[in-house]
């Protein structure tokens, strides 16, 4: 049905539903208005990330001849200190042990530098599963160069090497910026 | 004669008529002004009344105030923001204020499936502004959101000791905003774990509330 304005009921009707609404409106706008007032700021940010990550994680040993391999940091925080979780397969024949250097620039002719690096725990054992640590600073996309030193093995012996970084602990010192 | 009787008794007639009818006019018009005399017996005065306004105004304090945090925040680092809330109305606020925070994405650090981790937020009021180079408070310190996580401050939150804010004084709040970031994760062979804040990004803003002053009650 179409309600035009011509007629006197339809002028009353359309009068009474103007001043409802009218009505209705007027009330919650002006005691929002007068009740409290807000401020806002907005400020974004993004989270780092952290790990290193060894180009390889398994060696097999057959003979006592050193290996080397070089880890990485490939996140966006810099590092204090990594760990590495060790895993030494138990030999048919022996009892081969191992040691973990560790050297800033990478190994020649098995040496650091000339020296012999800094080693990293004690002396591992086959058939042995354990985590050792070093707190070396290791900047973003640095790396580090880990020398495996076996003694004893005349069999194929594996080793399982798991580089891992725990926050906050290992990662740089806290930064607090005021801005 | 009989027609001289005659003409006397019309002239008597007309003159009944004319008596009734001034009779008539001068009730109607004495009831009249009595209706308009009751009518316009009105007394009048005149009150003017102003609503006031209740504008709060956020600022930097010192530095850059609401700002994003450049580079890649680890576990453990804070970035604090100074910024001045003020009442620029008319009207005095409550004491009081409360402070809600929306992170967007909403879950990104600020409701990590990790107990512990994500966003928390503190803040701080000096009485004076704050030195930004130490981002210390050569005044008065009080602390006004204990460190809250981003997630609780989804729902707006009351702060505390935040004082009246008197708009005819200027008076302001001069705010420090610490945001932290907790995280406790292994990345092993620099593969972060399957939940892990690493990476994540997110948009918080902050909205602070003020409320009117008590209502007043003025005889006058």
């Amino acid at each position: 049905m179409l309600c035009l304005t011509t007629t006197r009921a339809c002028r009353t009707v359309a009068t009474a539903a103007v001043l409802l609404l009218g009505v209705g409106l007027v009330p919650p706008i002006a005691s929002a208005a007068g009740v409290h007032g807000q401020a806002t700021g907005t400020e974004a940010m993004t989270a780092g990330t952290w790990g290193v990550h060894a180009v390889s994680t398994s060696f097999t040993f057959t003979v006592s001849t050193d290996q080397t391999v070089t880890v990485t940091n490939t996140g966006t925080i810099a590092l204090s200190a990594e760990s590495y979780g060790v895993t030494i397969s138990r030999p048919l024949i022996g009892a081969p042990t191992f040691k973990l250097f560790e050297c800033t620039s990478a190994w020649s002719a098995n040496k650091c530098a000339g020296g012999s690096g800094t080693q990293i725990g004690g002396t591992l054992h086959s058939n042995s599963t354990t985590t050792v640590s070093i707190s070396t600073a290791l900047a973003v996309s640095g790396s580090l160069y880990l020398q495996w030193e076996p003694t004893g093995v005349s069999v194929a012996t594996t080793i399982t090497l798991s580089p891992q970084v725990t926050s906050p602990t290992q990662l740089r010192a806290a930064v607090k910026t005021n801005q | 004669m009989s027609k001289h009787r005659h003409t006397t008794k019309k002239e008597r007639a007309y003159g009944k008529i004319a008596v009734a009818g001034l009779l008539t006019t001068s009730v109607g018009l004495l009831a009249t002004a009595g209706v308009y005399a009751g009518l316009s017996a009105t007394a009048t005065g005149a009150e003017s009344v102003t609503s006031g306004s209740l504008n709060l105004q956020l600022s930097p304090d010192v530095g850059a105030g609401f700002s994003n945090f450049t580079g890649a925040m680890a576990p453990g680092d804070t970035d604090n923001v100074y910024v001045t809330l003020k009442n620029t109305g008319t009207l005095a606020s409550a004491a009081g204020m409360t402070l809600q925070v929306a992170g967007s994405p909403v879950n990104a650090l600020t409701n990590g499936s990790i107990a512990g981790e994500g966003l928390s937020i503190a803040a701080t009021e000096c009485s004076v502004a704050w030195t930004l180079a130490t981002g210390t408070c050569s005044g008065a310190t009080t602390t006004v959101l204990a460190t809250t996580t981003a997630s609780t401050l989804a729902t707006a939150q009351a702060l505390s000791n935040i004082p009246a804010l008197a708009a005819a004084t200027g008076q302001a709040a001069h705010i420090q905003i610490s945001l932290t970031l907790a995280g406790t994760e292994t990345s092993t062979n620099g593969t972060p774990p399957a939940s892990t804040i690493q990476g994540l990004s997110t948009t918080l803003t902050y909205t602070f509330t003020e409320q009117q002053r008590t209502g007043t009650v003025t005889n006058q």
